[in-house]
């Protein structure tokens, strides 16, 4: 009975404490707060892109060197984030979002590669063979075919990637880089439960929303309509 | 109406067996009482630690000196205080290391509700005396506090040490960054004692923990000019950090202390025993050791032995 009535009335408090106009104003306020974490978010997401994309598409493209990228770049999965931060944060990198971008780099980079030398990997052989047939430069192939063949794989990483940079963003807060992890932290030590439950379910909820942009983003970008691939798939070869 | 009589019959078993398990207690405690003021020869000593570096290490030297003593001993891990303070009541663990103020106000806020006025003070004998008073019609006895002390405390660089002052009153009129826990602001014990008996205005706060390498890094940075940190910190001294005196008594007595239960709290020779530790170990002999266990690895009960063995105890 009791193991129902706590978190229910946590939730309720954390209602109410998100209803605090209060809380919705200065330095420690939701907005700045909710500014902050997407602001460390979307830069570290666009770095970790910038380096893994290149290289992901290229080694897809080779058809090499693969797994060997996807076990080298998991290693920012197998790091404990924590720890890495403070240990950058201890060296000359100092306290502040650095830190946290940087770690949260490390940790967006493995499965944007995995999935995008996977997507371009997968593109149909005998495709490849048809445009390189063409006389498509290995830049084409890779540019209008490729690419465009693997556009929801290379989406889904960055999905993930987004996702999961967002949430582990509330380690920031320890580093003094703000964003919504604060909530969590103050909340945690003042043993305020409405505060440190609304964060969690702030970020949970900012999370969701990303994943959704994400989503419409994947559909509207898509090079190749949906329509066309699933008629590809029914329409039987000759 | 069915449930209801089921709740009814519920509720009647754990009558019966609450009042089988007050019996079985109350004859228990007869039993070890009457042989509780003899030798320690044989008897068996449930340990309990909180199972943080410290107080293992307070448990491993209980432990050492209890066996010689002719006690034979286990050490039970139980985290945290809500659990182990009744466990010491009813007899399953004897004898345990805490920190004297923190266990004073436990046992006050138990017994007379979360708004109780402190009995714990900056005196460690004053302070014990006040949880012995709320010790003992719970069965429980706190022995002697040691020197050594599990504090609260503002560190600073040496440079600005030497610039403001070791003492924290020499900051008096100071306005300061202060790297500390998030609810600081709050407790009487850091932004509020800082200003009401030191003078210091804290202008900002960071929200780093309690002397976390966040908090130490910000201070060598001079982020912040002052951090809160613990009294057993050995690390402090090798980034350049000193702690600046708290020289008006802000913090209260966390001295380390031992507390016996059931059945143990008129066992003269586990006094005598545990007394002999109180009398020799300083807060730096603590963060020296703190220091083996979580800087180099060593084990909490070599650590122990080691010390307890240079300073003639073994």
């Amino acid at each position: 009975m009791t193991s129902l009535v706590v978190p229910m009335s946590a939730l309720g408090d954390a209602v109410s404490w998100l209803g605090d106009l209060s809380h919705w104003q200065g330095q420690n306020g939701i907005p700045i707060l909710t500014y902050q974490i997407l602001k460390l978010s979307f830069l570290a997401l666009v770095i970790a892109a910038a380096i893994a994309l290149p290289i992901a598409l290229w080694l897809g493209h080779v058809g090499r060197g693969g797994a060997l990228a996807i076990n080298i770049t998991n290693v920012g999965r197998a790091i404990p984030i924590y720890a890495l931060m403070v240990v950058l944060a201890v060296g000359p990198l100092g306290l502040g979002q650095r830190v946290t971008v940087i770690a949260l780099v490390l940790f967006g980079i493995p499965p944007i590669v995995t999935n995008t030398y996977v997507g371009v990997r997968g593109v149909d052989r005998d495709t490849v063979e048809a445009a390189r047939g063409m006389g498509l430069t290995a830049w084409q192939v890779l540019w209008r075919v490729e690419v465009p063949l693997a556009f929801l794989l290379i989406m889904t990483g960055l999905r993930l990637a987004a996702v999961q940079i967002l949430a582990t963003a509330t380690l920031g807060a320890y580093f003094l880089a703000g964003g919504l992890g604060f909530l969590i932290y103050d909340g945690f030590s003042r043993q305020d439960q409405a505060e440190l439950v609304s964060g969690a379910f702030l970020v949970a909820a900012l999370a969701l929303l990303v994943e959704g942009l994400f989503e419409l983003l994947q559909r509207r970008l898509d090079p190749v309509r949906r329509t066309d691939r699933a008629g590809g798939v029914s329409v039987p070869r000759v | 109406m069915r449930a209801k009589r089921m709740l009814s019959l519920v509720a009647a078993l754990a009558a019966v067996v609450l009042l089988a398990a007050a019996c079985g207690g109350d004859s228990n405690k007869l039993k070890t009482d009457n042989n509780g003021s003899g030798g320690g020869a044989g008897k068996h000593v449930v340990i309990g630690s909180a199972g943080f570096t410290e107080i293992n290490l307070m448990a491993a030297m209980y432990q050492l000196l209890l066996e010689k003593a002719g006690y034979s001993t286990s050490i039970k891990v139980v985290a945290n205080r809500e659990l182990y303070e009744p466990a010491l009541e009813k007899g399953q663990i004897n004898v345990v290391p805490d920190y004297a103020a923190t266990m004073a106000e436990f046992l006050n806020v138990k017994k007379n509700g979360p708004n109780a006025k402190p009995v714990s003070s900056n005196d460690k004998d004053q302070t014990v005396a006040a949880l012995n008073k709320l010790a003992e019609p719970l069965g429980l006895k706190a022995l002697d506090p040691a020197q050594a002390v599990d504090q609260n405390a503002f560190a600073a660089t040496t440079a600005n040490a030497k610039k403001n002052g070791a003492n924290l009153s020499d900051w008096n009129g100071q306005k300061v960054v202060l790297a500390a826990t998030p609810e600081c602001p709050d407790r009487p014990f850091c932004q509020p004692g800082l200003k009401n008996t030191y003078g210091i205005t804290v202008t900002k706060l960071l929200p780093l923990g309690f002397g976390t390498a966040q908090v130490k890094k910000a201070l060598t940075d001079n982020k912040a000019q002052l951090g809160l940190v613990g009294t057993t910190d050995a690390t402090l001294a090798s980034m350049g950090l000193v702690i600046i005196k708290d020289d008006k008594g802000l913090q209260e007595a966390d001295n380390l202390v031992p507390v016996v239960g059931k059945g143990f709290t008129s066992d003269t020779t586990m006094a005598d025993t545990l007394n002999k530790l109180a009398g020799v170990l300083t807060t730096d002999d603590l963060a020296q050791m703190d220091k083996k266990v979580d800087g180099e690895r060593q084990k909490p009960a070599d650590v122990a032995k080691a010390y307890l063995q240079s300073k003639g105890l073994l």
